[in-house]
């Protein structure tokens, strides 16, 4: 099992925490030292477009709140309005979603084999935000800019709680 | 086994054929479908960006260079499976850039085979039917025939 | 000028073994792609849609390719025939028996349904496929319902007639599957019925041999 990444969305669609566990795939902008497939035809001619745009980490954010806040609204228009969107497979890998009753948003990115993770991200939630981030008094009500959740205390109970729940 | 529904998307993202089978989801207005055939056109599309994992860890023939890459190894997939508290969506795209979404219940097996079989009704019934014209609205008699035989039998 | 054995445009295979320096009897029992055939027909019938006026003309150009098979046919099923049996048919029953089982079979793997002689027009006959082969992915859209692409198999069959020396006035192709008074949703919704129609000169001569025999 592996954990590729995790992002949470406050209610006004802003990303609050992102964190990684994998480095990011390799942009093909020119700074990337390691041979790829097919290189020797690319270096000859450089209108050939790179396979996968290097994306900024927010850029990566944007693209994912935007992906989820529409497939949510696709499923509830197909499945009526107490439908949940859950999670979504490709070949590659699998976006696990949980909306919390405030509409923060949970995602996470793993691998194909992971079953769902609506009850992890649950936990999460609960007994690691909640406890660390919301009753934190440092911390403010809102987080703009992600002010506040990137705690000491948050980032190590998510650690654990990924090695815990999630043996890799 | 319950399917719900199938959609045909052709590669510019228009819906080319949508059969309902089995009542359980909304009804929506013709215009609705259509624009939910475009944003998923979309949507498959940036879930193929969003990639958290290098091609090369999944293709293990990318450390070795091949003098003719075959575009259809390394491209990423968009989404096979969309799972809500109602229903699943399987998603099947041919190497044409046809997609194929079937409609079921959340928990059901063997959806792939399923797809499968539709997309060979699909170049059975539509694309060997000469009054077809390519990336048009499918209308077909035999494959609704056919098709109707098929999901029919199974549920 | 080209080197000798390169005519452009004709080549040859390298053992110089053409497809006419083949056994006739050679391929009597091999198999087409029945998919390769339809993917040529769905060609056949946009070239012939290409410069017609109305669904008849379509029709009868879809005859018009089908007929020089039916000539060729008739050549190659009596030289593939055992040779005691090998004779073109001189009655309209064995006729008609050649076609419904010889050239069928060779066509399409198994005898026409069905075969009838008109009740009201003696010169009639009507031969009967549930499902024909050529129609078997063609659906047709509703403002042609009214054509039946196995008017390329009512070709053939015109063919085959007029090589054997029966001329007729025509044989055409009529979908029978879902007739008005009939049942919605019948057994056999494809189903066709050709109908050939010989001259006055080809009954006359029936007669008379009729007569004499």
């Amino acid at each position: 099992m592996a954990i590729y990444s995790f992002y949470i969305f406050d209610r006004h669609t802003e990303c609050i925490y992102t964190r990684r566990w994998t480095p990011r795939p390799m942009s093909s902008s020119g700074k990337s030292g390691r041979p790829q497939s097919g290189s020797s035809i690319t270096s000859n001619g450089d209108s050939v477009p790179p396979t996968r745009k290097a994306l900024s980490k927010e850029d990566d954010a944007k693209l994912i709140f935007g992906l989820v806040f529409s497939l949510r609204n696709m499923v509830q228009k197909l499945g009526g309005e107490d439908d949940t969107f859950l999670s979504y497979r490709t070949a590659e890998y699998k976006l696990h979603y949980y909306e919390t009753p405030t509409r923060m948003k949970f995602v996470m990115l793993t691998d194909t084999k992971q079953n769902n993770l609506r009850v992890a991200l649950h936990q999460i939630w609960a007994n690691l935000f909640v406890e660390y981030v919301v009753k934190n008094p440092l911390a403010p009500v809102e987080h703009p800019g992600g002010i506040g959740v990137a705690n000491e205390l948050f980032e190590r109970g998510l650690d654990a709680f990924v090695t815990a729940v999630l043996p890799s | 086994m319950v399917v719900f529904a199938l959609f045909i998307i052709s590669k510019a993202g228009g819906l080319i054929y949508n059969r309902e089978f089995h009542s359980g989801l909304t009804k929506l207005t013709s215009n609705d479908y259509l624009m939910l055939a475009g944003s998923f056109h979309g949507m498959h599309a940036i879930t193929k960006q969003l990639c958290p994992v290098p091609a090369a860890a999944i293709n293990p023939t990318s450390g070795v260079p091949s003098l003719a890459p075959s575009p259809f190894t390394s491209r990423p997939s968009g989404i096979e499976v969309l799972e809500s508290s109602h229903f699943r969506i399987q998603c099947f795209q041919t190497l044409t850039g046809t997609k194929f979404l079937l409609f079921t219940e959340p928990q059901q097996p063997n959806v792939d085979s399923v797809l499968r079989r539709i997309y060979e009704l699909y170049s059975d019934y539509v694309m060997k039917n000469p009054f077809y014209t390519v990336e048009m609205p499918i209308r077909c008699e035999k494959f609704d025939r056919s098709l109707d035989g098929f999901v029919k039998v199974r549920s | 000028m080209t080197a000798q054995g390169q005519t452009p445009g004709l080549r040859y295979p390298s053992n110089k073994k053409t497809i006419y320096d083949r056994n006739l009897s050679r391929s009597k029992n091999s198999e087409l792609s029945r998919a390769a055939f339809a993917y040529l027909f769905v060609e056949m019938i946009s070239y012939a849609q290409k410069r017609v006026k109305g669904i008849a003309d379509l029709e009868k150009r879809l005859n018009n390719q089908g007929y020089p098979l039916g000539l060729k046919l008739l050549e190659l099923l009596l030289a593939r025939a055992p040779p005691n049996s090998a004779l073109r048919p001189t009655r309209i029953l064995p006729l008609l028996q050649f076609i419904a089982q010889t050239l069928w079979r060779h066509l399409f793997n198994r005898p026409a349904d069905a075969l009838e002689r008109s009740e009201n027009d003696a010169s009639q006959y009507m031969l009967y496929d549930n499902d024909p082969m050529v129609n078997q992915y063609i659906s047709l859209p509703r403002e042609m319902s009214q054509l039946n692409c196995a008017a390329f198999v009512a070709g053939i069959i015109e063919g085959v007639c007029d090589g054997a020396g029966f001329a007729t006035q025509g044989v055409s192709a009529h979908s029978v599957g879902e007739e008005p008074g009939g049942e919605k949703g019948s057994m056999w919704p494809g189903k066709t019925v050709f109908l050939i129609k010989f001259r006055e000169e080809v009954l006359e001569r029936e007669e008379i041999l009729g007569r004499g025999g």
